[in-house]
């Protein structure tokens, strides 16, 4: 996961390369480094260097990393080609190396050979039973071929042997999310906020998914988690905002009648709604009278 | 009189939606579609539509508050919500799921006449060589049994208004228009950018 100031200078540097201002091989290395997906632009900008002797011999013993990542970024865009040329070099330099394997067995994998993909991976688990790649790669095959549950099933394994694996964590509450598992989505942040209490956008996906559940109980929870985004993000996340209105709005539908939470509930909501109209009095003037007329509909009547 | 109820969708509309699944591959994505129905009540026009997410989809909040404010904008103008569009995850994913169903269903409890637009991916990636002149997306409405039905697309149930639209879409992919696309998502991570797209076709 990448945090606001990694991805703000991500975006400078790609800005940078894309008007022709250089640093290519700067970004190159950030995406590497933040594991984030820019296949396009890693396609073109490393090709670039790849494909210019000059600026290729400069990189080193640097080329191979660099080769295995347009590699990769050609699978993602379908460039099996470009592939197949950058892992035919990489085999060449290293003839014995299993990281080799491991891209020629991805190949199989982009050229939809799902049957000898799976048998190359489950070849490769067995001399190496804790590669991570591959067993992602294997979810990443179920999810590709639509077997969503074979993916869930593939994925809760590798969380058993992995379970430090946040990334992992995100991607199957965000499966069981698509599929309308509310209760499991929750059961995964729910791992996240234990082992990283301080991330914010856990405890919000935590207090979203719980508002769909829905049910008071859950909503009360929300609206805490709700409290805590804005608690960790200083005020600024405009969905906590959002999400306090909503959750007070609902509970005070569902509780009608019951007084003792209402004082407090309702000087949350409201400055959790003063706090929004500031804001987007500030950067989104022409969308305040909307937001004002929002927040009056999901204001509890007493 | 008789006859069945048409759905006519205007060519920005339709094009804001397809750049929208085009900028975000990798995801699902959604839109919410407005309009009104015909006085003489035999067609649905499509009129606009705004990007909705590309992340979380089966979500309620953000879903809430994105139809609260778009209600709330397009009401002045006399203009209603009137449908659904989805985009699935994968490229072979033909099926309309439970998520597009449900909030398919939540505008059909206000409008018996609301359409659900998903995109067909295998059209739109033929679109270069074809050079159909009928929408990339495939209808469903929801008929007297209660379930959504895909309306065959042998008949003209669903026209864009413009004719030459899908040129029009060709050349915008061609520049890679939809990298100015704004939807609800990325409103909400930065206010200050428009959902309401008001440069997009300037």
């Amino acid at each position: 996961m990448v945090s606001k100031t990694e991805e703000t200078q991500l975006n400078r540097l790609e800005n940078q390369v894309d008007n022709g201002g250089g640093g290519a091989w700067e970004y190159l290395c950030l995406v590497r480094k933040l594991k984030v997906r820019r296949s396009e632009k890693v396609l073109k900008y490393g090709l670039s260097i790849l494909n210019d002797l000059k600026k290729r011999s400069s990189l080193g013993s640097e080329e191979w990393t660099l080769y295995e990542q347009v590699a990769i970024a050609a699978m993602d865009c379908q460039s099996l080609d470009v592939a197949k040329d950058c892992i035919r070099l990489l085999r060449k330099a290293f003839p014995e190396s299993k990281r080799v394997g491991r891209l020629e067995a991805m190949l199989l994998e982009a050229k939809g050979s799902w049957a000898e993909a799976e048998k190359a991976y489950s070849s490769f688990l067995e001399e190496n039973p804790l590669d991570q790649v591959i067993h992602k790669r294997r979810v990443a095959m179920a999810k590709a071929q639509g077997n969503i549950s074979g993916a869930i099933e593939w994925l809760n394994k590798y969380l058993e042997i992995f379970m430090a694996d946040h990334d992992a964590w995100r991607e199957l509450a965000e499966i069981y999310v698509s599929l309308q598992m509310y209760k499991q989505a929750v059961f995964c942040y729910e791992e996240l906020i234990l082992s990283q209490p301080t991330v914010p956008l856990h405890h919000l996906a935590y207090a979203d998914v719980l508002y769909t559940l829905g049910g008071l109980e859950n909503l009360q929870t929300a609206k805490k988690y709700y409290a805590s985004v804005i608690d960790l993000t200083g005020g600024k996340n405009t969905r906590a905002l959002f999400g306090i209105n909503l959750c007070t709005s609902a509970i005070g539908q569902l509780a009608k009648g019951r007084n003792k939470e209402d004082k407090e509930s309702l000087e949350l909501q409201s400055l959790a709604a003063t706090a929004l109209e500031k804001d987007y009095k500030q950067r989104a003037p022409e969308k305040l009278s909307l937001l004002t007329t929002a927040l009056k509909s999901l204001k509890v009547s007493s | 009189m008789g006859g069945e109820l048409r759905y006519e969708i205007a060519q920005n509309a339709y094009i804001k939606l397809v750049l929208h699944a085009l900028k975000h591959k990798t995801s699902a994505v959604n839109g919410i579609l407005l309009g009104r129905v015909s006085p003489q009540s035999d067609v649905v026009e499509i009129t606009d539509s705004v990007p909705l997410f590309h992340s979380h989809i089966g979500l309620l909040p953000q879903l809430e508050i994105s139809l609260i404010l778009i209600e709330e904008h397009f009401a002045a103008k006399g203009v209603s919500i009137v449908g659904y569009f989805h985009a699935n995850e994968r490229f072979d994913d033909h099926e309309l799921g439970g998520i597009a169903k449900n909030v398919g269903d939540h505008i059909y409890r206000y409008l018996p006449q609301a359409a659900i637009l998903l995109l067909d991916n295998r059209k739109l990636e033929a679109l270069s060589k074809t050079k159909d002149r009928s929408p990339v997306v495939q209808l469903y409405t929801k008929d007297a049994s209660r379930t959504w039905k895909l309306v065959g697309s042998d008949g003209n149930q669903l026209t864009i208004k413009e004719p030459s639209a899908n040129v029009v879409l060709l050349d915008y992919i061609s520049t890679e228009k939809w990298q100015d696309v704004v939807d609800f998502d990325d409103h909400l991570d930065d206010i200050s950018k428009d959902w309401l797209n008001p440069e997009l076709f300037k």
